[in-house]
């Protein structure tokens, strides 16, 4: 199969001796990212990608590519081991990897987590090794039309599912959009709310508006309302022997079929513009519950190991699922795959279905150093974890302020202009007011990179159809994904109230024990 | 008291997207439309997004009139019984200011380094002189990471003068 020899010809690629240390820089900083939090991989691609300068791009697409990954490693740790009783429902590993630990079990949760990621990491990559050129074959036949539906599809999700509240995103999105209209028109090159400042003329870089909201808003937000006191780690086995307990063979035989319902339930959830891995670890968790039998149905809420296998499956293939879109269509659905977008941006790059053929040799290493980066990432989270554990506890006054420099190198590297590091500071404080007020901040990146695709796409399809506005429904894929648009929220309107429901009945045993 | 005061500020925020709503709609009538241009033009879009956003602003404002707030972000490291501490977002921001205004006088490492202790004091980190040290040190390392080996043109300084190392 050529598909086969090409992704061979990747691992060529891939497996020589930089690219290796590329892959392992990636997964490495990525874990770290993911176990601290405050950070996720957006906002770290957002940072390095000063390495665009002098990388060239399929270096610099393995380090972005380890980091997606590894953050969704991380993540894990973090909710398993760290002791923050009451916040932490929104993370649904947290939900019985916390319960697991505090009975003394944290190194089998984190194990299954580890083993779970790994397992469902390398399916999903598979599964997208296959999928894309297929897509890529359906989509290269798509006119300017099928891909206003489909983006039209991705903005309604992503503002509606990114965050609590569908107003609040969608509010979040349209900033987003309005941002990115600054600057010179792409089509006709006119000036748009520049209002002849030169600084405006190339638009704001979406670079600078990620690590704002991110990096800034986010140290802004916690220096508001730092927790004090101690940071409470976890041990990860018993408190009075350090004989940390690995996963038994009962906890084998409970965790695999979680893990692979959890891949199938996270891969097709990431493909679709659905707002990536918040809602797939939830949708993980519910049927774990639901097709837990017996005692081991009653030890959910007390720190079942299914409730900890499904969702980190879920979340890592969920994780792969993002790059489908992104490398097939060009459709960034998180604000990672949006800052891996502006990557490749920066390269004269530009994704979609001609990607594969343009660029065929970059997208295959890429995915062969996705098999890889998953390998180093188990080997990564199995037994080093002590020195994740270690990271988890750097004080929170030293991470901020180093989130901070971070930030403002990041801000002023882009064009050594001091007047980037201004409005560094000021979506930053914008950033503040949005998590303060409840607005999610994701959607707000994504629109600024789909906004302006969107906006050629929309004028070229009417310029074909010679404004004639009914075009924009006039092809059999347009009614399909309308069509697949309205049973999509129909069917999130049901998961968000099941979703209430769940978080609801997961307060009550706490407060049980609490009297 | 402390509810009506969230009130106010969300009313508050949410007026920003109505005002952005009603300047972008505004201004999209300045654009200028090129004689040739047909289909679509450079203002349609604007005048979409704008009229949106004011829509939206609006239902923002209305809900939050009406006393539907939304709920603060969650976080491993917020404490969510605290109130917002104003002093210690003023002081950040203080200095980021005199980052920006180090970084062409006295070079990043300066800059970055009296930002990071700056933002260390003010989050609260004891004792005093570690924070000097882990200042310094990352400045320096970063200056060399980025300045020295991947040739982003960060400004050296006076301070740093003729470490060759350092230089972007």
């Amino acid at each position: 199969m050529d598909n086969l020899n090409m992704l061979m010809e990747g691992f060529a690629t891939a497996a020589q001796p930089v690219y290796l240390l590329y892959a392992l820089f990636g997964v490495f900083i990525g874990t770290a990212v993911g176990v601290l939090p405050g950070i996720g991989p957006a906002m770290t691609v957002a940072l390095l990608m000063p390495i665009t300068y002098s990388l060239e791009p399929t270096a610099a697409m393995i380090v972005f590519a380890g980091i997606y990954y590894g953050g969704m490693y991380g993540g894990s740790t973090t909710s398993i081991l760290l002791n923050t009783p009451g916040e932490s429902a929104s993370i649904v590993t947290a939900l019985e990897g916390n319960k697991m630990a505090k009975a003394g079990r944290g190194a089998a949760a984190l194990a299954t987590a580890a083993i779970g990621s790994f397992v469902a990491g390398t399916i999903a990559t598979v599964l997208l090794t296959f999928l894309a050129p297929i897509i890529v074959d359906f989509a290269i036949n798509l006119g300017p039309v099928d891909f206003v539906a489909l983006m039209v599809v991705a903005f309604l999700t992503i503002g509606a599912l990114l965050g609590g509240s569908i107003i609040r995103g969608m509010a979040s999105l349209l900033l987003g959009l309005f941002i990115g209209l600054v600057g010179v028109d792409d089509t006709t090159a006119q000036q748009r709310y520049t209002f002849g400042i030169a600084g405006l003329t190339d638009g704001i870089d979406v670079v600078l508006v990620a690590v704002g909201l991110f990096a800034v808003g986010e140290a802004l937000y916690v220096a508001a309302r730092m927790r004090k006191g101690p940071i409470e780690v976890m041990s990860m086995g018993t408190e009075s022997g350090n004989s940390a307990k690995w996963m038994s063979k009962d906890d084998w035989k409970r965790s695999w079929k979680p893990w692979l319902r959890g891949t199938f339930i996270g891969f097709p959830i990431g493909t679709v513009p659905a707002g990536g891995a918040d809602v797939s670890t939830f949708l993980s968790y519910a049927a774990e519950r639901k097709l837990a039998k017996g005692k081991n149905k009653k030890q959910f809420g007390h720190g079942a190991i299914e409730g900890v296998a499904g969702p980190e499956a879920a979340n890592n293939a969920a994780a792969a699922g993002v790059l489908v879109p992104l490398l097939t269509l060009g459709i960034p659905t998180t604000a990672t795959a949006a800052m891996m977008l502006t990557a490749f941006q920066r390269y004269q790059i530009q994704p979609g279905p001609l990607l594969m053929e343009t660029n065929g040799a970059l997208v295959w290493a890429l995915i062969a150093s996705l098999y890889i980066g998953n390998l180093m990432l188990l080997i990564l989270n199995l037994p080093l974890v002590g020195l994740w554990v270690k990271i988890l506890q750097i004080p929170r006054p030293y991470l901020y302020a180093g989130i901070l420099v971070f930030g403002a190198l990041g801000a002023y590297s882009l064009n050594f202009a001091l007047m980037d590091v201004g409005i560094l500071l000021v979506i930053g404080v914008l950033g503040f007011f949005m998590r303060q007020y409840g607005y999610p901040v994701a959607p707000m990146v994504v629109a600024m990179i789909l906004g302006p695709m969107f906006e050629v796409q929309l004028r070229r399809g009417l310029q074909i159809s010679q404004n004639d506005r009914s075009a924009l429904v006039s092809t059999p894929f347009t009614w399909v994904v309308y069509g697949a648009l309205i049973l999509m929220f129909v069917a999130s309107f049901f998961i968000k109230r099941a979703q209430k429901k769940m978080e609801s009945v997961q307060l009550e045993p706490e407060l049980e024990e609490s009297k | 008291m402390q509810t009506t005061q969230k009130n106010l500020g969300e009313v508050l925020f949410a007026l920003v997207f109505v005002v952005l709503g009603v300047a972008g709609v505004i201004f999209a009538g300045t654009i200028e439309v090129p004689d040739l241009e047909f289909g679509m033009g450079p203002r349609a879009f604007p005048y979409i997004v704008s009229s949106l956003l004011l829509v939206v602003g609006a239902g923002l404002v209305i809900q939050a009139l009406r006393g539907q707030l939304g709920d603060a972000e969650d976080g491993e490291d917020i404490d969510a019984e605290a109130s917002t501490d104003w002093i210690t977002i003023g002081k950040l921001a203080f200095f980021v200011i005199i980052h920006i205004v180090l970084i062409e006088p006295a070079g990043w490492p300066v800059a970055a380094a009296v930002m990071f202790i700056g933002a260390a004091w003010a989050l609260g980190a004891k004792p005093f002189w570690r924070s000097v040290l882990i200042g310094i040190i990352l400045a320096l390392v970063l200056q060399y990471l980025f300045g020295g080996l991947l040739g982003v043109s960060l400004p050296r300084g006076p301070l740093l003068e003729g470490l060759e190392f350092l230089n972007g």
